[in-house]
């Protein structure tokens, strides 16, 4: 069998990122084609529907303080919470991987001044920094991204760097390097491709991360702004009427919960099929 | 203690760069731009204030100087929006972060650790598969929405407990749980690998040779061993818990830090958040200096480099 085909043959095997990834499509599907399938504007308010319990006519999870639908709202909430969430691992991955490779394959002065400033961002609670940044930049979804993604650029440069310090000693590297090929060239040809794999991995775990700082933040209102309906936002308009109706804070928090689930599900899934060792990168991330 | 040394370097630079950090990111933004986002309530004079405040006349640098000078003479200024003294704000809401911040911490290592210890020593049964989807449940769950459940529960339909307010004992309830249960899911984590690491010994096997009690060799010399790694790291819990006090004491009402920050920043008080946003930041990067310290401490091979 080709090594492809064995991994694929793991993955199919794997209970968690199976169970995950179920989940993780009905999630996903419901954001992408809910809002489209269900053709109510999330916007249209309606004073005369307001509070309805789930399963009310025309309103299948009920309508919030405003009128507006329940369910279409949390759709569009799914949808921008999966945004931010790719917005974030993509800017974690890319700056991530370069960095920690730079960091790890250069060595010595280059090491300390990225591996600094690395650490120090690594050592700070996402929510602060967040709040720190719409201090500077303002209210919205823009900050939220940066601030998540400078974190976890770190969190991803911390292992990439480490795992590029051990790759740098292997012979096939020693060997590219003794071929006279350019640094930049072991480095996206030799170096990269190894790396791969244990990058993607851990990307997954602070997929969920992401969500869950995009939601706190837009509950303290300083996530996505109103009238965009964020999964965060929805539970914490809904806090004022919970012995009115608590489906208003109970439906959004139950979609972040299973956005989360699927997603670490997911992540539980590929670290045991790609990289069993990651399980102690894994507790080092929960260490955090 | 050559590692120790460096890393208190290493923290005493981080700490100037960020408060360097934290002054520019307020001014980058344009003076004029700014005192034009500043509250509602903020008179004519205080706009002046501020504009001269942030200067538009002196070189940034001057400005900063005179900055860290008012703050290490305790002239910290008035926050805009209700003129209140922002040393004044620094004393009460930090006396109330404090009640917070301890008990949660208290609640992290008093429920944590016996929680691991029970989970390793009873691996593989029930009472371990409990406390394990127990601590998974509590990392999955954000804790904003805890603290909805929370509230919901104890508060709108049992009422047993005030859902917010500051600062009965009875009303740091929730907030202490709700801040605390993510650092006890983390701890009951940590100490069952580290107690199932000792176990595992050779150690162990000459003990129970030597016909210890099983109680004696858990308690006295496994319990020992396996404290060090979840003790060294308790730095890393007090940043951890820093972050989410943001949240929390927003959801309670609970008057702190963190509330005070979120609130500035709404509301653009810029004043009070930099000086803020400075305070948070400093707690941060010295409890991370104490889980290097301790973890350098507890790691002998670290300890002679």
């Amino acid at each position: 069998m080709t090594p492809w085909k064995r991994t694929l043959e793991r993955m199919r095997r794997n209970k968690l990122l199976l169970f995950g990834t179920l989940l993780g499509a009905v999630v996903l599907g419901a954001g992408i084609l809910g809002p489209e399938i269900s053709g109510v504007n999330y916007t249209a308010q309606n004073f005369q529907n307001v509070h309805l319990p789930p399963g009310s006519e025309g309103h299948l999870l009920g309508t919030d303080g405003l009128g507006r639908d329940l369910a279409v709202r949390m759709f569009v909430g799914i949808r921008i919470s999966l945004l931010v969430a790719a917005g974030v691992t993509l800017l974690a991955l890319v700056a991530g991987i370069i960095l920690g490779m730079i960091a790890g394959y250069l060595r010595g002065k280059t090491d300390r001044v990225i591996g600094g400033v690395v650490d120090f961002v690594w050592g700070f609670p996402l929510i602060l920094v967040a709040v720190l940044f719409a201090g500077g930049f303002g209210e919205g979804l823009f900050p939220v991204i940066l601030a998540v993604g400078l974190v976890n650029t770190a969190a991803i440069a911390r292992v990439v760097r480490g795992e590029v310090l051990g790759l740098s000693e292997r012979e096939f590297v020693e060997a590219a390097r003794a071929g006279g090929y350019s640094r930049t060239r072991i480095m996206a040809r030799h170096i990269l491709p190894n790396i791969l794999a244990p990058a993607l991995v851990l990307a997954s775990y602070y997929v969920a991360v992401a969500v869950i700082a995009e939601a706190a933040l837009a509950f303290i209102g300083l996530g996505a702004q109103p009238p965009l309906p964020s999964l965060g936002q929805m539970v914490g308009d809904g806090r004022n009427f919970l012995r009115v109706n608590h489906w208003e804070s109970t439906v959004p928090g139950i979609a972040i919960v299973l956005l989360v689930l699927s997603v670490s599900l997911i992540g539980d899934g590929l670290r045991d099929v790609f990289d069993p060792r990651l399980r102690h990168e894994a507790k080092g991330v929960a260490e955090k | 203690m050559r590692r120790i040394a460096s890393r208190t370097v290493y923290t005493v630079i981080v700490l100037v760069l960020s408060s360097i950090a934290v002054f520019y990111a307020i001014r980058l933004s344009g003076g004029d731009a700014l005192a034009a986002r500043l509250p509602a309530s903020a008179t004519a004079e205080q706009r002046e204030a501020f504009r001269e405040l942030i200067g538009l006349n002196d070189a940034i640098y001057v400005q900063y100087f005179d900055y860290v000078g008012r703050l290490v003479t305790g002239d910290l200024g008035n926050s805009l929006t209700n003129n209140a003294s922002i040393s004044a704000m620094l004393v009460e809401h930090g006396r109330n972060s404090l009640i917070l911040g301890v008990a949660s911490f208290f609640l992290v290592f008093a429920i944590g650790v016996p929680l691991g210890i029970l989970a390793s020593v009873r691996r593989n049964t029930w009472t371990d598969g409990g406390i394990m989807s127990f601590s998974v449940a509590a990392m999955a769950v954000p804790n904003f929405w805890l603290a909805l459940l929370g509230v919901w529960l104890f508060a709108s339909t049992l009422r047993l407990l005030p859902s917010a307010g500051c600062c009965s004992p009875r009303q740091l309830v929730l907030p202490a749980v709700v801040l605390a249960m993510e650092g006890i899911a983390l701890t009951v984590r940590m100490t069952r690998s580290a107690m199932l690491e000792n176990l595992s010994q050779d150690f162990v096997r000459t003990l129970r040779a030597g016909g210890l009690s099983e109680l004696r060799i858990v308690g006295k010399h496994v319990f020992r061993n396996a404290l060090v790694p979840v003790i060294s790291l308790a730095g890393l819990r007090i940043g951890q818990i820093v972050g989410y006090a943001l949240v929390v004491e927003t959801i309670f009402g609970w008057p702190g830090l963190g509330q005070v920050l979120v609130n500035a920043v709404l509301r653009r008080d810029y004043p009070v958040a930099q000086f803020f946003s400075l305070v948070l930041i400093t707690v941060v990067v010295l409890s991370n200096w104490l889980a290097d310290i301790g973890y350098t401490l507890a790691n002998p091979r670290l300890r002679r480099t």
